[in-house]
């Protein structure tokens, strides 16, 4: 009961004026980041520390935070109403929210998307209130082996997310890993497949390749049946929001990926991006169809949106109570703590409490804020699909372009946003989904990194992978799906094979 | 040309002043522009904009900082890095001759750390055990080339012992693995491990700089120099022009910089972020630009970094 004491002093700490002001504000900017593809949470906080300089530091790291979690509700709205994603962590939501949207369903999908944000937001937060500092300290018995066995398993479970074709989606897969080298290495400082080309040293931004394969691919493929209508059923208001089937069928993916969301959440990486591919792979595979899965099924797009949400939640523990910053998002929060003069770490929930609880709270009613605000933008963002394609389309152009310039200020990143637009068209016309090249995307930099890692600090050992206990765990997870899957794919061949015997 | 070059300087600055900072943001050189950020209005007389650049450890800034006209309104970031990209091959500027340093902000050693229940009292614990164990000490470290490398390495060849160095992509990744007993030494910025120490969980074995670090925390902590041993690793931020900058503009800049890092306020700030002030204007930056080429130089050939990443390289 303690703990709901601090939490109560957190409540009356975020709910003075100032605080709460910082709240909605910083949810109203989190969200325009999130629908606005390209703006990412990074460089908006970025933009905005000069701003926070007079606040009160409590103030200005709820505004902070804020922004963060408020992102990550936006950015399905653009996968889901013009396959553009809005965030890194939404690009899975385009698979089945944007068929959805097709078929006029987008209201059920984006009210399934926010409530699911809202329910696993708070689950992580419960995490966060509850267990930071032991789940703090579990996250360290992750080493480099762990890693590369996760990223592992995760490569080999994620890569057949869509389509029929093993072996096409594998291919993607590989291409994305190999995509994924391009640039300087991020251990040797090693210039890879660069061709001399400064601006290659960067490497591939995530988004830029997403924005391409899937936004400017789409407008493309819209091109080719210009002059056709919005094939958009007018959709009555009671249409808007989920059916009760659509809703019983969301419900479970929510908790589960509000669930994972959370555990992957505490480990290093682009936490929200890998927890809502692995909740979109956890939800085709619990599904009693999985064939609608890449057609529309709602859950894929309940569960990695739920997913993201509670990972951010989690993502604020290592930062909270051990100072580390796990990823890009986080590693600019700390900024805006120490540009504030707090410093993050194991002291910091004795040494300011009020600082603690008050953020934490603030994030609850953050959380609830959110809902509020992004159930009724539904009924207008709906609207957007009624523009003619030969409007919408070329807004949709300038909205990505200018988000793929804005990543890194390069005019080089918008000839590859176009050339990766040209490839998802063309690879979408041959039947390769994208999705497998996105998972090697980000996959890849941490199956080689822990690789790296794991060998020099195992002397070269590689069996030495299997003996450590958690390592070991995830590898055989990872055998037995795998075994499970030979096995029900024989039993499959050998009925048919008799069926044809029979026959 | 040249009355044209002579009016620009006395309008100087008519309008916003560009700073490249040549990594992402959030890290510690972005941070410092961004405080400075905040007093450049008054100062200096227009606002500074930011623009990160990031990516080739700071290269694809300085690039963009060498290449550019000038005339004030394009000033880049600098760090150690200046100095050491370029010991590892070419690069497409050279960039301690194609940039002019106008002031140092800051400057920094590094520390060696380890964890608090490792048997390891003092530096020369670790030593004796690294002897009898030879490659079984894994010392973690923010990127193959940089300065956390280099301090390492430098230890173990002046102490004559063999550590296995472990890569990190940052400070942050290489301190989560030496809490969680991943590697067993890790060289980092007192920022980096300052909360840990406090709350009893890292012990600092010894500081890489000239003399022993101010803050109360670390001035028990003695330098590498106390034991004997030869490992001076300091890092620095600064601001660098693109050669050729005229030198009223230089004047300007300089003056206007020394009175954003000399205020009580900006030491304060700079504190809290774990960093400490060292001003230095653009004679003495140069100076230290100078004398860290040589020493690096040296270090990295005789640590036997350079072969390393040119081997790789291959």
């Amino acid at each position: 009961m303690d703990i709901l004491n601090l939490l109560l002093q957190g409540v009356s700490v975020s709910i003075i004026p100032a605080n709460l002001l910082s709240c909605i504000i910083g949810v109203l900017i989190g969200t325009l980041v999130g629908v606005l593809p390209g703006i990412d949470t990074v460089s908006a906080i970025a933009l905005l520390l000069p701003f926070s300089y007079g606040m009160d530091s409590t103030a200005a790291l709820i505004m902070f935070a804020g922004i963060y979690y408020g992102s990550k509700y936006g950015g399905s709205t653009t996968s889901i109403l013009i396959n553009v994603p809005g965030e890194a962590a939404s690009v899975v939501t385009c698979l089945d929210g944007y068929p959805m949207g097709q078929k006029g369903r987008a209201g059920a999908a984006l009210a399934i998307s926010a409530i699911g944000s809202f329910i696993a937001g708070t689950i992580g937060l419960i995490g966060l209130t509850l267990l930071a500092p032991p789940l703090a300290q579990a996250a360290l018995a992750f080493g480099p082996p762990e890693y590369f066995s996760l990223a592992l398993v995760g490569l080999i479970l994620l890569s057949k997310l869509t389509g029929t074709s093993t072996l096409k989606s594998a291919l993607m897969a590989v291409i994305g890993i190999i995509l994924s080298t391009i640039g300087l290495d991020s251990l040797s400082g090693i210039s890879r497949f660069t061709f001399g080309i400064d601006e290659l040293d960067r490497g591939f931004d995530l988004s830029i390749i997403a924005m391409g394969l899937f936004g400017i691919g789409e407008i493309l493929t819209a091109m080719t049946h210009a002059d056709a209508k919005p094939d958009i059923p007018t959709v009555k208001f009671r249409d808007l929001y989920p059916t009760k089937e659509e809703w019983q069928r969301s419900i479970t993916p929510m908790f589960r990926g509000g669930i994972v969301g959370f555990l992957v959440g505490l480990l290093p990486g682009p936490a929200a991006t890998i927890s809502s591919f692995i909740s979109y792979g956890l939800e085709k595979r619990c599904s009693k169809h999985p064939e609608e899965f890449g057609h529309g099924a709602i859950e894929g797009v309940a569960g990695p949106e739920s997913a993201n949400n509670s990972a951010i939640s989690a993502t604020m523990i290592p930062l909270m109570s051990l100072g580390l910053p796990f990823c890009g998002a986080t590693a600019i929060l700390l900024s805006g703590f120490m540009i504030h003069g707090i410093t993050p770490g194991p002291s910091l929930i004795t040494e300011r409490p009020e600082l603690f609880w008050g953020l934490i709270a603030s994030m609850y009613i953050g959380n609830v804020l959110l809902l509020i605000i992004n159930l009724p933008l539904i009924g207008v963002f709906v609207q957007l699909l009624k523009t003619p394609l030969n409007i919408l389309m070329p807004l949709v152009a300038v909205v990505t372009l200018t988000g793929a310039y804005s990543i890194n200020n390069s005019i080089f990143d918008l000839i590859w946003v176009i050339f990766f637009g040209i490839l998802g068209f063309l690879l979408q016309r041959v039947g390769f989904e994208p999705s497998p090249l996105i998972i090697g995307l980000v996959l890849g930099p941490e199956l080689e990194r822990g690789l790296t890692q794991g060998l020099i600090i195992c002397n070269g050992d590689i069996w030495a992978f299997i003996t450590r206990p958690l390592a070991a765990t995830i590898l055989s997870l990872g055998a037995i799906v795998i075994l499970y899957n030979f096995v029900t794919w024989v039993t499959k061949l050998n009925n048919k094979r008799k069926e044809l015997n029979v026959n | 040309m040249e009355s044209k070059t002579v009016t620009t300087a006395k309008n100087y600055p008519d309008k916003p002043i560009t700073l490249i900072v040549p990594f992402g943001v959030g890290g510690g050189t972005d941070l410092v522009a961004r405080l400075l950020e905040k007093e450049a209005p008054t100062q200096l007389g227009q606002p500074l904009v930011i623009v990160n650049k990031p990516g080739g450890t700071g290269t694809i800034g300085w690039n963009e900082v060498a290449g550019s006209t000038p005339d004030g309104y394009t000033l880049g970031m600098t760090s150690i890095e200046v100095i050491l990209q370029p010991l590892y091959g070419p690069t497409k500027y050279n960039y301690p001759t194609a940039l002019d340093p106008l002031v140092q902000i800051s400057e920094l050693s590094m520390v060696m750390a380890i964890k608090a229940d490792q048997p390891w009292k003092n530096l020369n614990d670790l030593i004796e055990y690294a002897r009898q164990h030879p490659s079984a000490i894994k010392f973690g470290h923010a990127g193959i080339g940089g300065i956390s490398h280099i301090a390492g390495e430098t230890f173990a060849k002046s102490a004559d012992i063999q550590l296995e160095q472990v890569p990190f992509q940052s400070a942050a990744e290489s301190t989560a693995s030496l809490l969680g007993g991943h590697v067993q030494v890790i060289v980092v910025t007192p920022a980096s491990v300052k909360e840990h120490i406090k709350n009893g969980n890292v012990r600092v074995l010894a500081v890489a700089g000239e003399e022993r670090l101010t803050d109360p925390i670390f001035t028990e902590i003695p330098t590498f120099k106390e034991y004997g041993l030869n490992v001076v690793c300091d890092n620095w931020y600064g601001i660098a022009a693109p050669k050729e900058l005229p030198i009223e503009i230089k004047n300007k800049l300089a003056n206007g910089f020394k009175e954003i890092i000399n205020d009580p306020e900006f030491k304060r700030k700079m504190d809290t972020l774990g960093l400490k002030v060292k001003y230095l204007g653009p004679k003495d930056s140069e100076e230290t630009w100078i004398n860290a080429t040589h020493g690096l130089t040296k270090i990295v050939q005789e640590a036997g970094i350079v072969e390393k990443i040119k081997a790789q390289k291959k």
